[in-house]
């Protein structure tokens, strides 16, 4: 892990780390890096991948027209609203 | 309230429920704040959700409401419920004679409630169980419905019980066990039905002895006494070894990073949580609004996870991680053709010092111990300070076994 990888994946993940973060990341995946050492021994080439231990089934239920929640409720949790609308930061600059 | 409990309190429950004083100790429980609650706030012990307040309550918590349980409140719980036991909530570690504890345990141990509703994501109520001489069962994989719980390692995460004895745990299992429509991971009722008899009695255990290396002598010794009660009842215990199982956790960081990664990326300072004070524009209100809300861990668990999932390392790490999780599957498979349970450490110490308080990054190693369980989704009872996983659905007989062997060590 370089400094330049770590701040690249900091932008993605839309994150700002500190300089002391980043010496500490860095050394915690040196760290981790040779723990995977450990993995890469047992082969498995012939051994299918396991995403989920059971089978996962899509739930499909009839469709319905039911009022959950209000216009309120929704909007309880919301940082800002004004009038029944959710107040988004300006994106046009 | 004890001086010494008043000084704890207000770092247990996150929120309270002031009418749940009134009611019977045997119906009152509590709930770690990785559930959903529409009438009590719900935090993942985060800045990031400080203060919200979910439209609906989990499926679980209806079915305790509906069996006449009482919810008293929300205990504090780790961001996102992936360290040691709770030592990173936004709200405050809990400690006790100055050492690190667990909200949901130390309520238990007040007295406060008779069971404790937490979310096993990366193993802590197995270790805050373990720890202080509790009972915690982490069900098989698709029992107990995920529906209304924050999702962070969705392929492991489980809805568990913790209570101060077997039969505690039992009622509870057996209320919020069982099918559910809403969660797509949910196992069909007759099936859910399965796991809470004792219809397989554990009558042989195997005690894989390389994973119990690095553990202390406490629990050198805690492993040594559950061993002899269990033979003392009747139940065989024979030390095997296996290197795969032994890199679950390894495995199982890859996976649950990249999971935990994907899952709270939705947090983003827009639609709901933690904004914000301070951005020039769009980009700068997500980059400072995560910045300023996640905690370190959690932002190491950010960056591990979305590396694994990058081009570069998502088949060295990630598509080996879920290869490596098959044949953990299998290992334990094998295990269970000859032996009817698993016994494992559930940490390495029975309370934590500061050697591995000062290792911020130290739950990744320290869940050697809980990964074999949750990256093979498969029931751990957490009793006598140790951990015992069997086959899937044998929750019941886990349980009866844990009840069995507790009754032996106190003869």
């Amino acid at each position: 892990m370089t400094l330049g990888y770590l701040i690249s994946l900091e932008q993605i993940n839309q994150l700002s780390l500190t300089d002391r973060q980043r010496e500490e990341i860095i050394a915690f995946f040196a760290a981790r890096d040779a723990e995977l050492e450990r993995l890469y021994r047992f082969d498995t080439a012939d051994t299918e991948r396991m995403v989920h231990v059971m089978p996962i089934m899509t739930v499909v239920r009839e469709d319905k027209a039911v009022q959950l929640f209000t216009r309120e409720a929704l909007q309880a949790a919301a940082p800002e609203t004004d009038e029944g609308y959710w107040c988004v930061p300006r994106v046009l600059e | 309230m004890s001086a010494k409990k008043d000084q704890i309190y207000m770092k247990l429950y996150i929120s309270e429920n002031p009418a749940a004083k009134s009611a019977d100790i045997s119906r009152r429980i509590a709930a770690d704040d990785m559930i959903l609650t529409s009438s009590l706030p719900t935090t993942a012990g985060s800045r990031m959700l400080k203060g919200y307040m979910s439209l609906f309550g989990a499926e679980v918590l209806t079915r305790l409401d509906n069996a006449g349980f009482t919810l008293a409140g929300k205990a504090n719980v780790g961001e996102f419920a992936v360290d040691l036991l709770g030592e990173t909530s936004y709200f405050g570690a809990v400690e006790t004679d100055g050492k690190l504890s667990n909200a949901a345990a130390e309520l238990l141990k007040a007295g406060e409630v008779s069971a404790v509703i937490t979310l096993d994501v990366n193993g802590y109520p197995r270790r805050a169980a373990a720890q202080n001489g509790l009972i915690s069962l982490k069900p098989t994989y698709g029992t107990v419905s995920r529906f209304g719980v924050i999702p962070a390692a969705c392929s492991g995460d489980t809805v568990s019980i913790m209570a101060n004895d077997t039969a505690a745990v039992s009622e509870i299992f057996a209320v919020i066990a069982g099918h559910d429509d809403k969660d797509g991971t949910s196992h069909p009722e007759a099936v859910c039905e399965t796991a809470k008899t004792a219809a397989v009695p554990i009558k042989r255990i195997a005690l894989p002895v390389n994973l119990t290396e690095g553990t202390n002598e406490d629990v050198k010794g805690k492993l040594a006494a559950f061993t002899a009660s269990a033979e003392a009842a009747g139940i065989e215990v024979v030390k095997v070894e296996s290197d795969i199982i032994a890199v679950s956790n390894i495995a199982w960081n890859i996976l649950m990073s990249a999971e935990v990664c994907n899952n709270v990326s939705r947090y983003d300072g827009v639609k709901y949580g933690y904004r914000a004070e301070n951005f020039s524009g769009i980009d700068e209100l997500y980059t400072n609004s995560r910045t300023e809300a996640f905690g370190e861990l959690i932002k190491s668990v950010i960056i591990f996870g979305s590396e694994t999932l990058s081009a570069d390392k998502y088949n060295k790490q990630y598509d080996k991680a879920l290869r490596i999780r098959r044949l953990i599957v299998e290992a334990f498979a094998e295990l269970f053709s000859e032996y009817d349970a698993v016994l494992l450490p559930a940490c390495s110490a029975l309370s934590y010092g500061e050697e591995i308080r000062a290792d911020k990054y130290a739950v990744y190693t320290e869940n050697r111990f809980t990964a074999p369980a949750s990256i093979t989704g498969l029931p751990a009872v957490v009793c006598g300070s140790v951990q015992l996983i069997g086959r899937a659905f044998s929750d019941g007989s886990l349980l009866a076994a844990a009840a069995k062997i507790t009754e032996s060590e106190g003869k």
